[in-house]
């Protein structure tokens, strides 16, 4: 029977390339890594020993900073110059484009031919679904079991199926939606959109139980106060909130977002306990219309 | 010094040949010891016994990619190293000593059969990593032959620790399918 420390002596015959470019990673032959080199090392032995909590997590923020700054993180985030247009496909237009500008955050993925189409089920709500809600089609017969690529308060046969709806969330407009998108929708330089809300702090992780890079923000939209003559109305100043969680794994190309008025807490809630499976299919770019599409274009 | 030049001097018996490897791979034979022993001490002193391996070996051996030979001889030094270090912490300083002695009534110090083993292991092992992507390869081969930390390759591939980690048990599960279609374990 194989034991670790056979399979650890090896590996010492693997072939010289690959010691040798391992080593390029690492660095080991370059004199001008000898600084950075000791400090990771140091820090490593210190967080062995754990007497330097503080110091790991300052450098584990600085690695997480680094790859943020570096686009390395499998999503990539920008805010656009204001001047900046985006051509996007709308067959209603004449043209049938619509050049749009003023973005205000632009997330872009790896470059990938094809994605695995996958489906998710929530393993937690902030609100119990009914064993079976008997809304309009396609959302007859939903339940706990349901999976799906989409799911928002359409999935609630909401208003119409009201005593299933919270109440207490009655006036806000999207608590919790959860939808699917494709890597492989966004190449040749696509890209997902936020049009209207601005980003706040945008927070990198990775999730091993999902086997996900996720990336989280908080996103505000301000409406001055206004008075609206033809409806003898007067409106106060407000603020639209949403938070949003995306989720995303590069080798199969996939992307859920999770986005709510129930507060960021309650949104990496609801993202941490999806249940994700594959569909079996696969997805290219020429399956889909169109190139880019609105994180907050779907909300509100 | 390019490495033929230096593996020149170790056949003309130039005591050169020392400086010049430790000059150009004292880091890398440094960093493989001190990431396998963590102590700057044992690390020096395995890195000397490289140069000490080198200059015996070298004639008649004449390594085709140098760096990786004097990373391989590191390795092993450190872990012989290693395991002493280990066996005297459980049984105590003669330990090491006796299975050095019982070692002498080994034909040939070698055991044929576990050397074939391990070649084969070994081969099964190049095969795996031949499939991977090159990305992959490098942080597979720098933490289980170079024992870099997972902190160390994140910072050198720009990865999230996290990242990392996943990278690395990913890469592991695969293995361990392919070791099992080859009926090695």
């Amino acid at each position: 029977m194989l034991n670790r420390d056979q399979l650890f002596d090896a590996m010492d015959g693997i072939r010289d390339e690959y010691l040798s470019s391992a080593v390029d990673l690492l660095g080991y032959a370059k004199e001008d890594n000898l600084m950075i080199l000791e400090q990771h090392k140091k820090a490593a032995r210190a967080r062995k020993a754990g007497r330097m909590i503080l110091i790991a997590a300052v450098i584990v923020c600085l690695f997480t900073v680094t790859a943020f700054a570096a686009g390395l993180f499998s999503i990539s985030t920008r805010v656009p110059d204001a001047k900046e247009t985006f051509q996007i496909h709308w067959d209603e237009s004449d043209s049938g484009y619509l050049e749009w500008s003023d973005a205000k955050l632009v997330l872009t993925f790896p470059e990938v031919t094809e994605s695995r189409e996958i489906e998710f089920r929530p393993g937690w709500l902030p609100f119990e679904l009914p064993e079976t809600l008997a809304g309009s089609s396609p959302w007859d017969g939903i339940t706990a079991e349901t999976w799906f690529r989409r799911f928002s308060s359409e999935s609630l046969s909401w208003p119409e199926n009201a005593d299933h709806y919270p109440s207490e969330y009655g006036d806000i407009m999207q608590p919790i939606m959860i939808e699917t998108y494709s890597m492989a929708q966004f190449s040749d330089g696509g890209a997902m959109l936020m049009l209207y809300q601005t980003p706040g702090e945008i927070t990198e992780e990775h999730w091993d139980k999902l086997d996900a890079d996720v990336l989280s923000f908080h996103g505000k939209q301000h409406f001055d106060e206004r008075d609206i003559p033809e409806l003898d109305m007067h409106l106060d100043a407000y603020d639209i909130d949403y938070d949003y969680v995306l989720l995303s794994n590069e080798e199969q190309g996939w992307v859920i977002e999770v986005c709510g008025q129930l507060g960021m807490d309650t949104a990496r809630k609801v993202a941490e306990n999806l249940e994700i499976r594959e569909t079996g299919s696969t997805l290219r770019q020429e399956d889909f219309q169109n190139k880019y599409l609105f994180i907050d274009g779907g909300v509100g | 010094m390019d490495d033929e030049a230096i593996l020149n001097l170790y056949r003309q018996r130039q005591n050169s040949a020392l400086a010049e490897t430790e000059a150009k791979y004292g880091r890398l034979c440094f960093s493989v010891a001190d990431n396998i022993l963590q102590n700057r001490e044992d690390a020096e002193e395995c890195v000397n016994d490289t140069w000490l391996h080198a200059w015996n070996a070298i004639p008649p051996e004449h390594p085709s990619v140098f760096s990786a030979w004097l990373s391989r001889v590191t390795r092993n030094l450190a872990i012989s190293r290693l395991r002493e270090i280990r066996a005297l912490k459980r049984g105590g300083a003669e330990i090491p000593l006796v299975l050095e002695e019982l070692s002498e009534c080994i034909p040939g110090g070698v055991d044929p059969q576990k050397q074939a083993e391990l070649r084969e292991l070994s081969e099964a092992v190049n095969r795996f990593l031949a499939g991977l992507k090159p990305a992959e390869r490098d942080v597979f081969v720098a933490r289980y032959f170079y024992a870099a930390s997972h902190a160390e390759l994140s910072a050198r591939t720009g990865w999230t620790l996290g990242k990392t980690k996943t990278v690395l048990r990913r890469t592991r599960l695969k293995l361990q399918k392919s070791l099992k279609e080859e009926g090695l374990c």
